[in-house]
């Protein structure tokens, strides 16, 4: 993929990879950074694209709502709407719709005629709990490709949504644990799974409880659900749904609960190996990333001449398109 | 009943791990799909079928061809499945492009006894455009069925004690009359699903079917405090298991797997054939050095267990013998809930009867298996070690006042193996795995010095932990020197202690050594690469045992 020699040293590209992370020089901005710098745009405000301890962050509003939420107010965040554009040292930048979860953004610079876009994490499929994916013409199109093999194809949300609602009610007698993200997922589920037949009671975990109640204050619709309170003996469970993070499928926390079967719902449960890995009943192959058809679709939309990937194994997708679509796909080093 | 009952059913036992639940899972099955249907579901949990009609790779190829799919993509694909018949499915998700469905009421009997024999009989061409036209008018949902029985990967994590079980339940007759009945060739038919279920026992019916098997246990400490003289003990050969039936004059050799294997061994179905007692025998076939009245090794056996109508040539260069240790079944009577002790009794008896009769000139492929008598415990343990010297893999201990009752049974028969050998070896490849550990490194190979080289001596793809597995991956990531397809090359920096079973020289191997079961026993990380074996180490050890 290197062989079309690029004609520019890395270090002339207004953004590259050091340390780790997706940094423009000329302005002094780093992109979701894994540790304290003095300026980090943020994407979105789910934990691995967030450090403490950065001088100044900016993002969009529904971005830094849901960060404070969850980190406390100790930040100094600059927020901005879909589409406003603002300047660092010359750069003309905004943020615009990228269809992963609430407030999560594409980011675009432009500079010297020249566009720039970090898709940011994303997905195509309709999620009515934040705004669609924002087709966004560019020259060089940086972009996650966290399911990039064909492989990954996700079925409709509403198919995904019956078959959750189809694992609760045939097991009337148990209670059903569901795992999910507490930040995206879990609200994408709840606003699906209320369109379906299960009209039985909903738990969530404290983590997602909160981040609901944050939703609903930003205009989202989402089905009430009633707090989990562990100190009561637990019965009362049987026949419903409860929404847990990952975080507590291990470990003692079960044990607050009597004849449960579980799932996880998460893109990867759409392989068999993952989905019997992974020790769970059951697996919903349900993902607000983009899928394989998705990436591409967002590629060659974009009419990006260059592209580069972050965050999975691009190697296979790369391949494909520099072969199959002629898109030159260049390659971050990632040891500067 | 439609395909889709099945493709459900085989969803629903995938995604449960409740032993409870699967049986009634099964059971709700069986109540509401017709007998034909059944009877092949039984067929395809069980195991019975594994024919191939197709390969993985043929599939996969198929599939390129028709789509206009780069292959490598496709390869890429099967690393992080690991399974040609899922990758398949996955990418063939919205692929279908006739909007009428005719198949979609097609029945698990159509599709295996019509659809995908009638396949088999087309010429190339044909084949593939019929797949191709199947793929398209099935309900994606069907399509992993499809596709796993095309190439012979049908499974699902059901044992046939599960079948047993839910069968029992249904129709509330005891397991182990159930589990006689699934013994042996099952052929799916409304029939043999009817004599499943059938509530009249009638032990004729059972005719040349083996008897479920009973198996050993690992040993246990608590047995040391029971005397002696409570046990039988015998040597642990590793040969075939086998149940050899005579019954109404007709000779059957069935092998634990449930094959029956006659065609392969026809001097031992000849010689006992004049036997004039119908019988059951249990035992074990071996490969035998008649010289030194030793087993020979497993190695020998392989070259005889694949192979139907062996020529007077192999027979000579593969002597077989078959073991008997116990007697089952005596002219038609079951003498199954004798004690251990009186059946021994029995065998003795009825084998000195039949070696009285010249006609039976069966000394050179039969005999019953010899009884060791240890003194006490640490004799017992003596007569273990010793036991790599004849060829076994230790002691079987069986309680004398037992009952042969089925499967792996607590509290009956013990197995008490040698320690296996080991060596500490350094980790220099590894690959990536299949099935259920597809997208991981799982298979590793490991090498021994030989002056400052070190040499690749054993593939080990069992004994670590799942945590140590995910562990060792992220490092194999890191560490990787070459990638060769699945394969990567790895810094030498880890060491493990290998052990396993048996050694010997391989003109095969660039080591000049095999090993038999190789397993990761424990992962050295207090031990540099300096501190690993060497060849000359194994070679020692080669020496030490012969």
């Amino acid at each position: 993929m290197l062989r079309d020699a690029v004609l520019r040293t890395k270090q002339e590209y207004l953004i590259r990879y050091k340390d780790g992370n997706l940094y423009c020089e000329l302005g002094d901005i780093w992109i979701d950074p894994s540790k304290p710098v003095k300026r980090a745009l943020i994407t979105h405000a789910h934990f691995d694209h967030f450090t403490f301890g950065c001088e100044e962050y900016l993002s969009t509003i529904e971005t830094a709502i849901l960060l404070k939420e969850r980190v406390g107010d100790n930040i100094k965040i600059k927020t901005f709407d879909y589409g406003e554009e603002f300047k660092i040292n010359g750069i003309n930048i905004s943020f615009h719709p990228s269809g992963h979860i609430l407030g999560s953004s594409q980011i675009r610079f432009i500079f010297a005629e020249e566009k720039w876009l970090i898709s940011g994490d994303f997905k195509l499929q309709k999620d009515e709990t934040c705004k669609q994916y924002e087709i966004l013409k560019t020259d060089y199109l940086i972009s996650e490709c966290t399911f990039g093999l064909p492989i990954f194809k996700w079925d409709e949300t509403n198919k995904i949504a019956n078959d959750i609602s189809k694992w609760i009610t045939n097991s009337p007698e148990k209670t059903s644990l569901l795992f999910c993200y507490s930040l995206g997922k879990a609200q994408r589920l709840l606003n699906e799974i209320s369109k379906t037949n299960f009209k039985g009671n909903i738990y969530s975990h404290g983590s997602i409880y909160k981040i609901n109640n944050c939703y609903k204050e930003l205009g989202i619709d989402i089905k009430d659900t009633i707090k989990i309170d562990t100190k009561k003996k637990i019965d009362e469970h049987k026949g419903s749904l409860i929404l847990l993070p990952p975080s507590l499928s291990k470990g003692s926390y079960l044990k607050n609960f009597k004849n449960i079967q579980t799932a996880f719902a998460s893109g990867w449960m759409s392989i068999r190996a993952l989905r019997k890995r992974s020790g769970y009943d059951k697996g919903f192959a349900i993902s607000d990333h983009a899928d394989w058809d998705g990436i591409l679709e967002v590629v060659k939309k974009s009419e990006a001449k260059n592209v580069f990937f972050h965050h999975g194994d691009s190697e296979a997708l790369s391949k494909f398109l520099v072969e199959k679509e002629s898109i030159n796909v260049l390659l971050f080093d990632k040891e500067i | 009943m439609s395909l889709k009952n099945f493709s459900e059913l085989f969803l629903d036992l995938d995604s449960s791990n409740s032993t409870n639940n699967k049986i009634e899972v099964l059971k709700n099955y069986f109540l509401s799909n017709d007998p034909i249907d059944n009877s092949w579901a039984i067929y395809l949990l069980t195991g019975k079928s594994n024919k191939r009609f197709i390969n993985g790779r043929y599939l996969k190829n198929l599939f390129s061809q028709i789509y206009e799919y780069p292959e490598w993509l496709i390869d890429t694909c099967y690393l992080k499945v690991g399974d040609s018949a899922e990758v398949i499915t996955l990418l063939l998700k919205n692929k279908s492009t006739t909007r009428k469905k005719k198949l979609s009421n097609i029945s698990l009997n159509e599709l295996l006894s019509k659809t995908i024999p009638e396949l088999s009989k087309l010429n190339e061409e044909d084949k593939n455009l019929q797949i191709k036209n199947i793929w398209e008018t099935l309900p994606e949902d069907n399509h992993l069925i499809f596709n796993k029985i095309l190439t012979g990967t049908f499974r699902v994590g059901v044992s046939i004690g599960l079948i047993t079980k839910s069968i029992s339940k249904l129709i509330n007759i005891d397991e182990e009359i159930i589990s006689h009945r699934l013994m042996g060739n099952f052929e799916p038919s409304i029939d043999s699903y009817e004599f499943l279920i059938n509530k009249n026992i009638n032990l004729q019916e059972l005719d040349s079917k083996p008897f479920p098997f009973l198996l050993a246990n690992t040993i246990e400490d608590k047995i040391f405090k029971h005397s002696i003289n409570d046990f039988q003990f015998e040597w642990k050969y590793d040969g075939i298991r086998m149940q050899l039936i005579k019954r109404s004059g007709y000779f059957s050799l069935w092998t634990r797997g449930q094959e029956l294997v006659n065609e392969s061994f026809p001097e031992l179905v000849e010689k006992m054939s004049n036997i004039k007692d119908d019988f059951v025998l249990d035992g074990e076939l071996l490969v035998w050095n008649f010289k030194e009245q030793i087993a020979f090794d497993f190695s020998l056996l392989q070259k005889r267990i694949n192979r139907k109508s062996p020529t007077r040539a192999i027979q000579i260069k593969y002597p077989i013998i078959f073991i008997a240790y116990d007697l089952l079944e005596i002219n038609g009577k079951d003498i199954r809930e004798i004690k251990l002790e009186n059946r021994r009794i029995e065998l003795e008896k009825y084998f000195s009867k039949w070696q009285n009769k010249t006609e039976n000139n069966f000394s050179d492929i039969f005999k019953i298996c010899d009884l060791i008598f240890p003194k006490d415990w640490p004799d017992a343990l003596i007569y273990k070690e010793k036991s790599r010297e004849n060829n076994t893999e230790g002691l079987i201990i069986k309680k004398k006042t037992s009952i042969y009752s089925s499967g792996r049974k607590k509290g009956i028969w013990w197995k008490y193996k040698v320690d296996p050998m080991q060596l500490d070896a350094v980790l220099i490849y590894a690959k990536s795995g299949s099935g259920r550990r597809a997208g991981l490194y799982t298979d590793y190979s490991f090498a021994l010095w030989k002056d400052k080289e070190l040499i690749k001596f054993a593939s080990a793809y069992s004994g670590l932990t799942n945590i140590e597995i995910k562990e060792l991956d992220k490092w194999i990531r890191k560490n990787t020197i070459e990638k060769f397809g699945p394969v990567r090359s790895l810094k030498p920096e880890m060491v493990f202690e290998i052990s396993f079973e048996k050694i010997q020289i391989s003109k095969r191997h660039k080591s000049g050594i095999a090993v038999r079961f190789p397993r990761i026993t424990k992962w050295r990380k207090d031990k540099k690469i300096n501190d690993a074996d060497s060849l000359e180490n194994a070679y020692e050890l080669m020496k030490k045992i012969s």
